[in-house]
């Protein structure tokens, strides 16, 4: 056999192990998501069918790439032609933003092994606070420092509430810049360390209670400047 | 010699074109970048050389820090974040450096408290501690 032969043997072969047809088919390997303002969890179906001519094994659980996602198997073993999926919820805790979570599927398919299925939720935000943390050094002037409400993506805020929790500090809240509120908060004295949370309640009209916090504090005296 | 060469380049050139076209395909959906820069990171040995200044916060489910933790961690994670933090900002000074660890190496959950702390609450001086719970496990053992 001359190196021509072989070369184009090799090439063949080559060829048709990356295109023989995987025994387990996903419909999809990327969920992605939108669940809705303050919604508790988000579901990703993932759907399979074997298209291979024996049956396919689930070894153990899908793992996940989070404490926050959970996976469930509907079935162990997927005879030839036998459809199923996996449901995967991501409970969304205190998320924002774009979240990424990972689903890892193992099965004896020697086309393919290991699947790595990927759910991926947009948490919607109905505020946002800038910064979440006002502080004062120990005998710093006690002058108002702002916190900026920005409302969410797709958010009209109507009006933002705030509460402290200590008497030790002051919130007031005026409009700002493009439909955003600021909150004015001033500690009554600095000569002393202080804590308050501020409970703020944004108005969006759109029903959701969802309550956010920030915190104010004075520091303890003899803390070092930053 | 030159049909070797020929033949070589033909099968680098065969394996490239699927190579080429699942970086096409998975362009937006693979992260290309570390989301923690190296100078964000903390190796056990160094956090351990800060001592008293430094407050260690367990970004693990709560289940896992109630097994064990670094001893006088703090809990602070995303399912609870409103109801967490506020105890992180009572015991925060900014000459303190701030080191968040999580399960192990690839677990992100430090890499995202840590974010959250930077950009929500304006920390500064907040590490990720490399090799998470693992590394500190190991040390001890």
């Amino acid at each position: 056999m001359n190196a021509k032969r072989i070369l184009f043997l090799s090439v063949v072969s080559l060829w048709i192990a990356a295109t023989a047809p995987a025994a387990l088919v996903w419909e999809k390997t990327t969920v992605e998501l939108n669940p809705a303002l303050g919604a508790p969890s988000a579901v990703g179906v993932f759907k399979y069918e074997n298209k291979g001519n024996t049956a396919v094994h689930f070894k153990g659980a899908p793992r996940t790439s989070c404490g926050c996602t959970v996976a469930a198997l509907q079935k162990n073993e997927v005879a030839p032609g036998e459809k199923g999926e996996i449901t995967a919820t991501f409970n969304i805790g205190d998320r924002t933003g774009v979240q990424m979570k990972t689903i890892t599927v193992e099965t004896d398919d020697p086309q393919n092994p290991t699947t790595v299925l990927t759910l991926k939720a947009n948490i919607a935000q109905l505020l946002e606070l800038q910064p979440a943390f006002v502080f004062w050094q120990a005998g710093e002037e006690a002058k108002p420092k702002t916190i900026l409400a920005k409302a969410g993506k797709g958010v009209t805020l109507k009006n933002v509430e705030v509460t402290s929790s200590s008497g030790d500090f002051t919130a007031r809240v005026e409009p700002g810049p493009a439909g955003q509120f600021k909150i004015n908060v001033q500690p009554k004295d600095t000569g002393k360390a202080l804590n308050a949370t501020l409970t703020v309640k944004p108005d969006a009209g759109t029903g959701a209670a969802k309550v956010y916090y920030a915190q104010a504090r004075v520091m303890p005296p003899g803390t070092a400047k930053p | 010699m030159k049909t070797l060469l020929r033949q070589s380049l033909l099968l680098i050139g065969l394996a490239l074109l699927p190579a080429a076209g699942q970086a096409l395909y998975y362009r937006d959906k693979v992260s290309w970048q570390t989301p923690v820069a190296a100078s964000e990171m903390v190796t056990l040995p160094q956090a351990q050389s800060w001592s008293a200044d430094t407050i260690w916060i367990d970004a693990r489910p709560q289940d896992e820090f109630e097994r064990e933790h670094v001893p006088g961690a703090l809990l602070l994670n995303e399912d609870r974040w409103n109801e967490l933090l506020p105890q992180v900002l009572a015991v925060w000074a900014p000459e303190k450096r701030v080191v968040i660890y999580c399960s192990s190496e690839s677990c992100g959950s430090s890499r995202e408290i840590a974010h959250r702390l930077r950009k929500e609450a304006g920390l500064t001086n907040v590490f990720v501690l490399e090799g998470g719970w693992e590394a500190w496990k190991k040390e001890k053992q």
